[in-house]
């Protein structure tokens, strides 16, 4: 069972991602939620334990990007895939050597995130 | 209403195309975020910038391109589309309704941001806004460079608008 958390400035899409989690058959234990990059550093501060990070890019205060980086910076290794409406390939390329470990396009479909995140849960 | 000359030539595309990306984006967001199916009625028959009872999420295009991407609907229809988005029954305007419909705005100028940014480093998207209300007007500076297309859904109408503008 994977701890998920979920960092997305919009409460309808946490839910969503939450929900098609389940649709996909991931087996998902707990899932924590985060409004942007400092909130879900606080939740990785706070000390659970989390096994797969699902990243927005374009929020506010910091955005996914800056998330992934601060997350990097503080030695942690737990994959981060980010769901973005953002699909250009510069800015894929830049979340993958910023350490993102893929990226999905929203929208999405359940058979989508089961592909993308199968190994991973 | 129109997609001005500098859009047209710096994309490659006619009005009619970019109808089509507006179209193909939101038939994809329909079809997979709030399971619903959308069909198209382009080209707009009358200007539409009064909204009576209705719900407006916009999102900002800022760069080589700048605009604005718009969606507006009845109230009753956004009602429907959040329920459809959340699996729960949402019956009154709330910060669940704002946020979906801002969401969808969202989907929307990232799908129409990837035609016009291959890479996506030289435009960006903003955050969503929201409005509504019971009689309000939103207008454009300039008709020229806007397409609109209207859609049916579920009996009600909703619409899409795009506004450009290429940068110097």
């Amino acid at each position: 069972m994977a701890n998920i958390l979920i960092v997305d400035d919009s409460s309808t899409m946490r839910k969503i991602i939450s929900r098609s989690l389940r649709q996909a058959g991931l087996v998902v234990d707990e899932i924590y939620e985060a409004g942007d990059g400092i909130e879900g550093l606080g939740v990785i501060a706070s000390g659970k334990s989390i096994q797969l990070i699902l990243s927005d890019i374009n929020m506010p205060n910091m955005d996914g990007l800056e998330f992934v980086k601060a997350v990097r910076a503080n030695g942690n290794t737990t994959p981060i895939v980010m769901i973005t409406t953002e699909g250009g390939e510069e800015i894929i390329a830049e979340a993958i050597s910023s350490g993102a470990s893929d990226s999905i396009k929203k929208p999405f479909t359940p058979d989508q995130l089961q592909e993308k995140l199968g190994g991973l849960v | 209403m129109s997609l001005n000359l500098d859009i047209s030539r710096s994309t490659s595309f006619t009005e009619e195309q970019v109808a089509a990306c507006v179209i193909n984006a939101t038939r994809e967001v329909f079809s997979t975020m709030v399971m619903m199916e959308v069909t198209d009625d382009f080209p707009l028959k009358e200007p539409v910038s009064r909204f009576k009872c209705s719900i407006t999420g916009m999102v900002g295009f800022a760069g080589t391109y700048s605009g604005v991407i718009s969606i507006h609907c009845p109230v009753t229809l956004a009602l429907m589309i959040t329920s459809n988005m959340l699996g729960i029954d949402c019956d009154e305007v709330s910060d669940d309704l704002n946020d979906a419909i801002g969401e969808i705005a969202n989907m929307l100028g990232g799908s129409v941001k990837q035609v016009l940014s291959k890479g996506g480093l030289d435009v960006k998207l903003s955050i969503p806004t929201v409005i509504s209300g019971e009689d309000y007007t939103v207008n454009s500076l300039s008709d020229n460079d806007c397409v609109v297309v209207p859609f049916t859904v579920e009996g009600h109408t909703l619409l899409v608008g795009l506004t450009l503008k290429k940068e110097d």
